[in-house]
């Protein structure tokens, strides 16, 4: 196999520890997983199963006292070819670039990615300005151009305003703005619509796919709604108690679950239960 | 006039917030129509929905309700337990807080709505102690009961909220709001951040313990597969107005009006095969420019 055929991000045997008086706690264990150039992986699973530790992991962001005690995490670039992130030295360049470019994370809540003292605009252009050899004058138009690509109207003027002044929609393109503005080969999107209204929702993930298919990136996407999942993943990974328990493509595992966990929350989703009035 | 086992009735409820115009409009009186010349019955017993986009109105109308604000103009006509039926919009501060016990509120926000400093018992006792209704022994009897009858072990009551997950968190406030047996319950996205196993677990709690207190209740919620399964009748809110007012299953199979239309079209559906609109937002736009 050349290494085009090989899928750009592989996950194997990810472990990740929490330090604490109990003793060594595992919230990631022995994961593996891995998603293809242009594909969409959606992580589900309850509340703590290790959605998010996994994702933090994935940029060596694991909030202490948690740690990566093992496995491998291969990232087969373009630009600086394959990179073991879960070996990469905390000073490397290469981890500079992996979080920098390489890879973006948009967060759940958009107020807390953005500060509240600076204009949307001049965030998104310093996201340029660090990792990329361009003048401020060309940093200002590249977010212009971004902010519109993302479905600003009148990008110019927004580009002075303060996120308070935007709305909830409006924030969450912001940060999409900004964490594509690198070209990232992989997106990890935490929950990127729960706190949205469902036009807003609809925008917003429908603008994630136009954007997949135009810059050919890769999104890992954590939910606990199956509705989005079901409308904008390749394939499904199944989270329990920091485990995979299941795999498969979106139809196969919305439609004939395998394993007892998935079946479960899938039957707690409210079109499926009986009604009870 | 009103029919016979409707427990709140509500007519031509507005309000508008006053916001402080710029520049040379500074002394002109702008407003923001929250809630505009809303009429609906709520029945005994029934769930009633409340859906609608993003500041469209429903947390201002249902804090109107509650009299939590003071409605612009408009009546609400609550019926009390005795019979005996009162207009909220009209009474003053002093003539609510014997009505308060009668109506309660449970909020999304789990984290946020406990006090982090105050114990399990203090929390779900607090509102029995406001109203001088039991202390003491008496006091730590209801509040062990109606931990019970939200599914906690009374046990931990001496814990504080921190030590509680999402799922138990929200069973807390619920058990707050219940202790001092309301008729009416008004639930603000009281389940959208819960996991969807959590979802399920609190939205039984809340049908079983209806039935069992002869509860009614308002329920707020963006998520569109839960209000259709949850609610008896589901009104649709719109730019302070409610645009659209029917049984559940005909909002959802047979949506009257465009903007309805649109917003479950917007739903991403679980089966992969039925496909969202994706360009929801967009059409609204347009169907804002048609008819403006
Ligand atoms: N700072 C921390 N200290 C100790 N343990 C932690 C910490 N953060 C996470 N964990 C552990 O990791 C587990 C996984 O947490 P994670 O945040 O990944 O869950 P999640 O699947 O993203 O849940 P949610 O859907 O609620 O966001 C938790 O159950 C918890 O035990
Ligand atoms: N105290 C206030 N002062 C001024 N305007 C307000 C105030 N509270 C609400 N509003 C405005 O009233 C409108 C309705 O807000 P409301 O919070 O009722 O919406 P909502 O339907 O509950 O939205 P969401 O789904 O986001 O919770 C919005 O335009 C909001 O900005
Ligand atoms: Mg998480
Ligand atoms: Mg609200």
């Amino acid at each position: 196999m050349n290494s085009a055929s090989l899928p750009l991000l592989e996950v194997t045997n990810l472990r990740v520890s929490f330090d604490s008086h109990a003793g060594l706690v595992g919230a990631v264990q022995n994961v593996s997983f891995s998603i293809p150039r242009g594909r969409t992986l959606a992580l589900v699973g309850e509340s703590g199963s290790g959605k998010s530790v996994t994702a933090s992991a994935l940029l060596r962001i694991v909030p202490p006292p948690g740690r990566i005690v093992g496995g491998r995490i291969v990232l087969r670039t373009r630009r600086d070819g394959d990179i073991d992130i879960a070996q990469l030295d905390e000073k490397s360049g290469l981890l500079y670039r992996v979080r920098g470019g390489l890879v973006s994370m948009i967060f759940q809540d958009p107020m807390s990615a953005l500060s509240p003292v600076h204009t949307v605009g001049s965030q998104v252009a310093e996201a340029i300005l660090v990792h990329q050899d361009v003048s401020p004058a060309a940093a200002r138009r590249l977010t212009t151009e971004m902010l519109a690509k993302v479905g600003i109207a009148n990008a110019a003027a927004r580009y002075n305003q303060f996120p308070h002044e935007l709305s909830g929609g409006l924030r969450q393109r912001v940060i999409i703005a900004m964490a594509l503005v690198c070209q990232p080969e992989l997106l990890i999107a935490d929950e990127p619509t729960t706190a949205l209204d469902v036009t807003t929702q609809a925008q917003i993930l429908g603008l994630i796919k136009n954007l997949q298919r135009e810059l050919g990136c890769a999104v890992l996407l954590i939910t606990h709604d199956f509705g989005v999942v079901a409308q904008m993943a390749d394939e499904v990974a199944v989270m329990h108690r920091g485990e995979i328990v299941e795999r498969g493509s979106v139809r196969a595992v919305l439609k004939t679950p395998q394993h007892a966990h998935t079946r479960a929350l899938l039957d707690a989703l409210p079109s499926r239960r009986v009604r009870v009035a | 006039m009103k029919p016979a086992g409707s427990v709140l009735s509500v007519r031509g409820l507005t309000k508008h917030f006053p916001i402080a115009g710029r520049g040379i409009r500074r002394r002109t009186a702008e407003v923001v129509r929250a809630v505009e010349d809303v009429s609906f019955e709520l029945a005994a017993g029934e769930t009633f929905g409340l859906v609608g986009e993003s500041g469209c109105g429903k947390t201002t109308l249902a804090r109107c309700l509650l009299r939590a604000l003071t409605p612009t103009s408009g009546a609400i006509i609550f019926r009390l337990p005795d019979g005996r039926t009162v207009d909220l919009a009209r009474l003053a501060d002093r003539e609510l807080k014997p009505l308060r016990p009668h109506a309660q509120m449970v909020f999304q926000d789990p984290f946020s709505s406990l006090n982090p400093r105050m114990t399990v018992r203090d929390i779900v006792g607090e509102p029995l102690v406001i109203h001088r209704l039991a202390r003491g022994a008496e006091l730590d009897d209801r509040v062990r009961d109606q931990l019970g009858r939200v599914g906690l072990d009374p046990a931990l009551r001496g814990r504080y909220p921190h030590a509680f997950s999402g799922g138990q968190r929200q069973r807390i406030a619920i058990a707050r709001a219940l202790i001092m047996r309301p008729s009416l319950l008004v639930c603000d996205e009281a389940t959208s951040a819960l996991d969807v196993s959590v979802q399920a677990q609190v939205l039984d709690l809340l049908k079983e313990l209806q039935r069992e207190l002869h509860l009614t209740y308002l329920f707020v919620a963006h998520n569109l597969d839960v209000v259709r399964n949850f609610c008896d009748r589901v009104a649709v809110m719109r730019q302070g107005r409610i645009i659209e007012l029917a049984p559940a299953a005909q909002i959802f199979d047979a949506p009257q009006h465009a903007y309805t239309r649109l917003l479950l079209s917007a739903m991403p559906s679980p089966d992969p095969d039925v496909l969202m609109n994706f360009n929801a937002g967009d059409d609204l736009a347009k169907l804002d420019s048609a008819t403006a």
